[in-house]
């Protein structure tokens, strides 16, 4: 194991500022999923408190198709664990360089990361600087405007009349639609995703909608895991 | 007026959606110390988001009528074409609700 990186101030200013061009994108989905939130009927305490406690858009819109009323969390769980399993990666990419910090900086600094941010601060240690403050640091600076994008979101949606007039009750179909085209990387996704298919709309009929997005995602799982052939 | 309210039953949930999250978050962290990713068990923990969002998108597929089908396929086409998922989706919003006001 390496020796722990320096943790600086001036590493998780660096990673604060060189990570500010993302947040426009950040606040313009987070946008979107305050109004999704709104038209779910979360106050906007509810929502923000969701954009901060679960800080995933990805996981957040899974996480409002398969609400049903805080009685029946099980496979809204189950769905937030599903959409942010890449995270389990993305955390065990991170153990050779900041394995050595301590719990005060590590912690944070998993909490804060974002997709983007990781790849971004894989980058710069990739680069020389190993200064770990980075990581939280631009982590920080896409949870801020995270947060108030939903704020204003969710006060904006409310203002809405009739959404159905305007396509909205469309919107987290056509969201989670463009990210599934977004993810895409090629014909190995194609089985996976006709699999993942067949299983939602078979199970669609009999099981509600939570659940029929679980079996989706673990029947992709699976069939990705059984086709993987080792390039060695 | 429950803009600022929360109710009870919700801070339950919610700790329970944000500990979800952030066992992922960590778990991988944590888990490097027993166990090692291999490519195959990366490749299957990488096809889930796919999943998932399919799992969304097929079942509203194919209860979809006119205007949402053709939504999905703005998507498609943008998508295609200039690679921006946000500005995809919001065409295909878009598209369904010209689409309702055309043909209700």
């Amino acid at each position: 194991m390496r020796p722990a990186p320096p943790f600086t101030l001036a590493g998780i200013r660096r990673g604060f500022l060189m990570a500010q061009p993302l947040a426009p994108g950040i606040i313009v989905y987070a946008l979107v999923f305050g109004v999704l939130a709104a038209e779910a009927k979360l106050s906007t305490l509810e929502a923000v408190l969701m954009s901060a406690g679960i800080y995933s858009g990805s996981a957040q819109i899974a996480a409002l198709q398969s609400w049903s009323g805080a009685a029946h969390i099980a496979p809204v769980v189950a769905a937030i664990i599903m959409m942010n399993a890449r995270y389990i990666l993305y955390g065990a990419a991170l153990r050779p360089w900041m394995g050595e910090l301590s719990p005060a900086q590590t912690w944070p600094s998993l909490f804060f990361l974002g997709d983007a941010n990781w790849a971004m601060s894989l980058k710069e240690e990739a680069a020389g600087n190993d200064d770990a403050g980075f990581v939280l640091g631009s982590g920080l600076a896409m949870f801020i405007p995270w947060c108030l994008g939903t704020l204003a979101g969710h006060l904006g949606g409310r203002l809405i009349g009739d959404p159905a007039a305007l396509g909205l009750d469309f919107m987290l179909v056509a969201f989670c639609a463009a990210m599934a085209l977004a993810m895409w990387k090629g014909r190995s996704d194609l089985l996976p995703a006709i699999v993942a298919a067949a299983v939602a709309i078979g199970l669609g009929l009999v099981l509600s909608g939570g659940w029929v997005i679980v079996a989706a995602g673990l029947a992709s799982a699976a069939v990705g895991y059984a086709l993987h052939v080792d390039r060695a | 007026m429950r803009s600022m309210s929360i109710a009870p039953e919700f801070l339950g949930a919610l700790l329970a959606m944000a500990a979800a999250s952030f066992f992922c978050r960590a778990g991988g962290f944590v888990l490097m110390r027993f166990v090692t990713v291999t490519p195959r068990l990366e490749a299957g923990l990488r096809a889930i988001p796919i999943g998932v969002m399919i799992g969304i998108v097929a079942p509203a597929a194919i209860s979809g009528r006119v205007p949402e089908l053709l939504g999905l396929g703005a998507i498609l086409g943008v998508m295609t074409v200039l690679r921006n998922d946000v500005l995809a989706a919001l065409s295909g919003v878009a598209v369904v609700a010209v689409a309702r006001h055309v043909l209700a």
